[in-house]
């Protein structure tokens, strides 16, 4: 969070002075009234969608979820660790040491991938703020057109790599060291 | 604006309703929501103001040219990769989409945008490459880029069909 911070914090400070350099006080002003008036009219969704975020995030715990992976299999499989990706709480910081844990459970990759590509695509958390900072008709479009992707790639690591699991993948592609992050 | 606002209240409410019936942690789930909210503010804000910059700053033609429906399949590639590129959270990214999208982008720029951040987006490549390592980082992301340009495309599709 620190460091997305600095990030926005730098790049507005660049921005705003490539504004005042581009345009002068003018354009300035306008960009802050722009600002100001979307903070303003988002407030209280904003304040909505972190109450619908803190409520999903408590009802759905880690322990629901780790059983759910480990129970189906095959495209059932797909489709549920995909679901269960979507719903699973926390950045990448939360979710990948998640997946970690799973090292020496003899989880299919194909369940793993799908639950990756759940979260990365449909994560309900974030919808909340997709509705409130882009737009309902974006949101509702985008979330159409993009569920069968974490479906799809399931399916093709489902027929591809079928007899792999984390481990033998990992051990495959050579280079990564989860021996270090096993959380289980 | 304020109907998406009540749907989300109202959502909120009935979340909280199922949480203290099944889970009875519905005060945690509260306390959860609102601690996030004062962690993410100031990230929030920092967003806005960029958003707002961005939005009075990005020239009109440019956007015509190479962002709105009217650029096609050049808006969606540019949205493909520009989505790797915004290395941030939601709360940061999606007040910049939405300034992008007030601008002028096409429906299918915005969705390639959206769908190359949430799978490509720069800020997983860390823990991407940490936990699984680089070769699965590449193998992804070249796997993944078609994904996003064919979502733009179909977003393009129903702009140009359907809104």
């Amino acid at each position: 969070m620190k460091r997305s911070f600095l990030i926005i914090l730098s790049s507005a400070l660049v921005i705003t002075i490539m504004t005042y350099l581009i345009g002068g006080s003018s354009l300035l002003t306008e960009g802050f009234r722009v600002s100001l008036n979307t903070a303003l009219q988002s407030a209280l969704m904003l304040v909505a969608s972190f109450l619908v975020i803190g409520q999903i995030q408590v009802l759905l715990s880690k322990e629901v979820l780790d059983q759910w992976l480990q129970r189906f299999s095959g495209i059932k499989g797909v489709v549920m660790s995909a679901l269960a990706g979507g719903l699973f709480p926390g950045g990448p910081y939360i979710y990948y040491p998640f997946v970690v844990s799973f090292k020496g459970k003899d989880i299919p990759f194909y369940i793993i991938i799908s639950f990756l590509y759940g979260k990365m695509v449909f994560d309900v958390t974030r919808i909340p703020m997709e509705i409130s900072l882009v737009s309902p008709t974006v949101a509702l479009v985008r979330n159409i057109i993009t569920f069968p992707i974490p479906i799809i790639v399931g399916l093709i690591a489902e027929r591809y790599l079928a007899n792999r699991t984390m481990d033998s993948f990992l051990e495959e592609i050579g280079d990564a060291d989860g021996s270090n992050h096993d959380n289980s | 604006m304020a109907q998406t606002t009540i749907i989300l209240s109202a959502l909120a409410l009935a979340l909280t309703l199922v949480n203290a019936k099944t889970t009875g942690k519905h005060l945690e789930g509260l306390r959860v929501g609102f601690r996030q909210l004062a962690q993410t503010a100031p990230l929030i804000l920092g967003a806005f103001i960029l958003a707002g910059m961005i939005e009075v700053l990005v020239p009109a033609e440019f956007v015509q040219n190479w962002l709105s429906a009217e650029a096609g399949i050049r808006g969606i590639l540019l949205g493909s990769f520009g989505g790797m590129l915004l290395a941030m959270g939601p709360y940061a990214a999606f007040p910049i989409i939405g300034s992008i999208l007030a601008s002028g982008a096409g429906l299918g720029t915005t969705i390639a945008l959206i769908t190359s951040w949430c799978i490509l987006g720069m800020i997983k490549a860390p823990f991407e490459t940490a936990f699984f390592g680089p070769k699965f980082f590449i193998y992804k992301t070249l796997c993944s880029i078609p994904f996003c340009i064919v979502a733009g495309l179909v977003g393009h599709l129903v702009e140009m069909v359907v809104l």
